[in-house]
């Protein structure tokens, strides 16, 4: 270190100035630079090649055109005349380095030729020609030294050449990576997960290396990228996995190499390129995924799939057993109701969306479901649900106000369409709470978007929930297909009824889960005089009943509903609470809070955090069938990892602060914070328990 | 079972295009660390929490980082934001026996010399605070913000070269997001690639 006082001070002033042939550091000659060319004398408008040839002292190294964690290009400035163009550095596959701190760099050792193309003018006037460039370099041994040399050659014009410098040319020009191969030999394909890009190679000439590698050119210097890994390799399949590091969220792809060898930077080494073609074809892919049209259809598909929920069913199954009643009547009576119960679901759907947007421009955080923290809805919808049931069981018909009925469809005769339109209502408000796989990202990424997109993102679910009854309505020929009508009907009603009350015990539990035991019970018991008024209604509020007979039943049933509306709901549900945190959690999972999560990680624990809630059947079905399941348990604690419940029953804020993070706009939620530094992996909505699995085998690893 | 299987891959397709969810080094919080300075003082980031603190790696034998002393362009960075309450760490991770590593004395040496104007030069030759921080450049800046958070990490300026002739032109990514920061605003340009020479880590 004794040098050091001399060398920083004098190299401030030399460094620069330097620009000597040969580059010299404490006496040893660096680089070597020279210009070649592989033809003997230029040809009037023929393109032939010229490289600059780097002779690099041992142990030292310059640098590809993407340097990797250190260095920098080596950088050729041409000085030609007008008329003469010059191509592309074509660099050869640069060598891959890992030092000390894992710090991976691309270059070169001991020599390095970088090829370009000259096309001279089809008239040249002088002979010979001397071609000139600036050439400029980092060279690094365990110290980086900036080199330049300005560079130059003479070549004689002539009618003809012949090849000169065959051998470098030769060797460098194998090292030229090819373009990639058509459809037929490779197929490549981009995704992204997170902040991973994820590049999958399908050929079989993937089994004949035994080493193989995916070098990234990332594009400006906004782009950070850190270090491909291999994700996953079969016999003709590779799956590289890119870490972007930069917030570039639209970065669906990457230029670079994707390397084959016999051993790590063996001299057989080549190379495919990943270019404009495979950029674009990614971006094919991904954009119309991030465009509009593409949510809007996801939104289409989700809502046909909220048909199939088990929320839904026992409403779904009512309207398919009103189109058997119907099939036998005049094909306009049947069509006429398909329309009126698809104008229940678009109600429901736009009233959502307007309110959303009223929401969301009043500057609330929106969350799909969001209705069901709210107890008061949870209750309203389980009195709807009783009536609902009792009405199919014949404890009472549901008749709508006549006026009602009048102002909205003018004319009496419609009433069944009316009850037509009010079921589709009702389907879609059970449909709500289960938030089907695709309706999560479709409706997180309207909620970030604007009101129109909201508007068109709701009106496509309800699209999608309406295609079967809207085909079925057009198209009654396709209802032969279904059973004839019969005294099975009445049956059948009244089951659906009882699949009714099972829904009426989901709601119930979620009105436990919310206002705890004492306040299921008090909104119980006010279920239970709702049920006796439905039941006076059948009794009593008959035609065949006096006025009198009538009007004393009607004040009862009033009497009745406010005065338990009152005390069970008004002041006993009402004030009945329970303290979530205290709430049993099964197991050994712990009660999530931000600064515990915070907390065991800073401690280098994995965590993994399930953002749940009582009325979320998705997620009960994820916990009962995957993340309760022994193999998984036994998983999580081999690998050590804290669970926590993030329990989202009651729309907790700091909850639902992180599901916004995570872009979704409601529960289930699945993630999983691998380490202290580590990018936390999310789960698809729908667990599997060899995804789970995977995952927790993929932390083992990277944390060994 | 398809239905659910289509559904599942259907799923991961779709939340994996949309739900990048990332968690940028950028906005976690800055690792404590605590070690000694060119003048045996011992420098700990805890002590400094309620300020901005930027943290420079630093080797004096790195071209790019005698780009920015021998041109003036860093002790006049220091100088300025020192000057505005900014705490300045430069630190030097490099390893015994690499090129950049230097003794206490060297340190100050060069500290008096180059009149460079940080709050102080921390000495990290066993690589710790470079581990810690996934440093592996010089100069390699990073910016931490008075509640403990990470705001910048990357390059000193736009224009990766040794070439002092560059600074002019090329945009000071520091200068602007202290800039940024010290006003109130969020750092429009929060992560950048870092250039220089590579830090050489004590190999363990």
């Amino acid at each position: 270190m004794s040098r050091f006082g001399q060398l920083s001070i004098v190299a401030f002033a030399v460094l620069f100035a330097q620009s000597a042939v040969a580059q010299n550091y404490q006496g040893k000659e660096l680089v070597k630079p020279s210009l070649q060319a592989d033809t003997s004398a230029i040809v009037p408008g023929k393109p032939f090649n010229v490289g600059l040839l780097l002779r690099m002292a041992p142990g030292w190294h310059t640098y590809w055109k993407y340097s990797g964690d250190a260095g920098l290009p080596t950088e050729i400035k041409w000085k030609l005349p007008p008329g003469w163009n010059i191509g592309e550095i074509q660099w050869p596959i640069p060598l891959k380095t890992i030092d000390p701190g894992d710090i991976q760099t691309y270059g070169y050792q001991d020599e390095v030729l970088l090829i370009q193309e000259i096309t001279p003018p089809a008239k040249i006037d002088i002979s010979p020609v001397k071609l000139s460039a600036e050439a400029n370099w980092l060279v690094c041994e365990k110290i980086c030294i900036p080199g330049g040399a300005n560079v130059d050659l003479e070549l004689p014009v002539a009618a003809s050449s012949e090849p000169k410098n065959t051998d470098v040319f030769a060797r460098y020009r194998r090292l030229v990576p090819q373009n990639f191969p058509d459809d037929k030999a490779a197929t490549s394909n981009w995704s992204r997960t997170g902040n991973d890009l994820h590049l999958k190679i399908s050929s079989e000439q993937i089994a004949n290396y035994q080493n193989i590698d995916f070098f990234p050119v990332p594009q400006g210097s906004e782009t950070v990228v850190g270090h491909p890994s291999i994700e996953s390799r079969k016999t003709n399949e590779i799956t590289f996995r890119i870490p972007i590091e930069s917030p570039d969220k639209n970065l669906s792809a990457m230029p670079g190499l994707v390397v084959f060898s016999k051993f790590p930077n063996s001299n057989d080494r080549s190379a495919w390129r990943i270019g404009a073609p495979q950029i674009a074809a990614a971006a094919q892919i991904v954009q119309p995924s991030r465009g509009i049209a593409t949510f809007l259809l996801f939104g289409f598909i989700g809502g046909f799939i909220l048909n199939l929920m088990p929320c839904v069913l026992p409403v779904i199954s009512l309207k398919i057993f009103g189109f058997i009643k119907h099939a036998g009547q005049d094909r306009r009576g049947v069509f006429r109701n398909g329309i009126a119960f698809i104008a229940g679901i678009f109600v429901w759907f736009v009233g959502l969306a307007l309110l959303l947007i009223a929401l969301k421009a009043a500057g609330h955080q929106i969350t799909w479901a969001a209705q069901f923290t709210n107890p008061y809805f949870v209750l309203a919808l389980s009195v709807v649900v009783l009536v609902f049931a009792l009405d199919l069981f014949g404890v009472f018909e549901i008749t709508l106000p006549q006026a009602l009925t009048h102002r909205m469809l003018h004319s009496s005769e419609r009433e069944g369409e009316a009850g037509s339109f009010f079921q589709g209502v009702f389907a879609t408000a059970l449909a709500t709470p289960c938030t089907a796989p695709f309706l999560g990202p479709a409706i997180g990424f309207a909620f970030t978007q604007s009101p129109l997109v909201i508007f068109s993102m709701f009106v496509s679910v309800a699209a999608g929930m309406s295609a079967p009854y809207f085909l079925l309505s057009a198209q009654p020929a396709w209802m032969k297909f279904l059973p004839q009508p019969g005294p099975w009907m009445v049956h059948v009603k009244q089951f659906m009824g009882f699949l009714l009350l099972a829904t009426l015990l989901f709601l119930i539990y979620v009105l436990g889960a919310q206002r705890g035991l004492e306040g299921a019970i008090w909104a119980s018991c006010f279920l239970l005089v709702i049920a006796i008024a439905c039941w006076m209604k059948g009794a009593f509020l008959i035609p065949t009943a006096s006025a009198s007979k009538r009007a004393t039943a009607r004040i009862i049933m009033l009497v009745f509903l406010i005065a338990s509306g009152a005390y069970f709901i008004g002041d006993k549900f009402h004030s009945s609470k329970i303290d979530i945190a205290q709430s049993n959690l099964p197991g050994d999972w712990q009660p999530f809070t931000p600064e515990r999560l915070q907390s065991e990680r800073d401690a280098g624990h994995a965590v993994f955090v399930d953002f749940t809630a009582a009325w979320c059947l998705t997620c009960k079905f994820n916990e009962k069938a995957v993340l309760e399941n022994s193999e998984v348990r036994d998983a999580f604690q081999r690998h050590g990892v804290v669970k926590m419940k993030a329990d989202w029953t009651n729309g907790d804020p700091a909850i639902t602060k992180i599901l916004q993070q995570f872009g979704r706009p409601g529960v289930p939620l699945y993630v999983l914070y691998p380490g202290k530094s580590a990018e936390p992996i999310v789960f698809p909505e729908l667990l599997t328990k060899n995804n789970v699995l995977e995952k927790l085998e993929t932390i083992a690893v990277a944390s060994r | 079972m398809k239905m659910k299987l289509l559904l599942t891959a259907l799923t991961t397709l779709v939340a994996g295009a949309l739900y990048a969810t990332d968690i940028p080094s950028v906005g976690s919080a800055a690792p404590d660390f605590s070690a000694p300075d060119a003048n045996g003082k011992t420098q700990s980031l805890s002590h400094y929490k309620g300020k901005y603190v930027v943290l420079e790696w630093f080797n004096p034998e790195c071209p790019f980082v005698k780009k920015h002393y021998g041109s003036d362009n860093m002790q006049k960075l220091q100088a300025e934001y020192t000057g505005k309450g900014v705490i300045w760490l430069t630190i030097d991770s490099n390893a015994p026996g690499s090129e950049g590593n230097i003794t206490a004395e060297q340190a100050q040496k060069i500290m008096d010399s180059w009149k460079t104007k940080q709050t102080a030069l921390v000495l990290d030759p066993e690589s710790k605070i470079a581990k810690l921080y996934g440093a592996k450049n010089t100069p390699n800046m990073v910016i931490i913000n008075p509640e403990g958070k990470i705001v910048y990490e990357g390059a000193i300026d736009s224009k990766a070269s040794p070439n002092p002739a560059d600074i002019p032109a090329s945009t000071n990514y520091v200068k602007a997001a202290l800039d940024e920061s010290l006003g109130g605003k969020p750092v429009s340009n929060a992560q950048t690639k870092p250039y220089g020479c590579h830090i050489t880590y004590k190999s363990s």
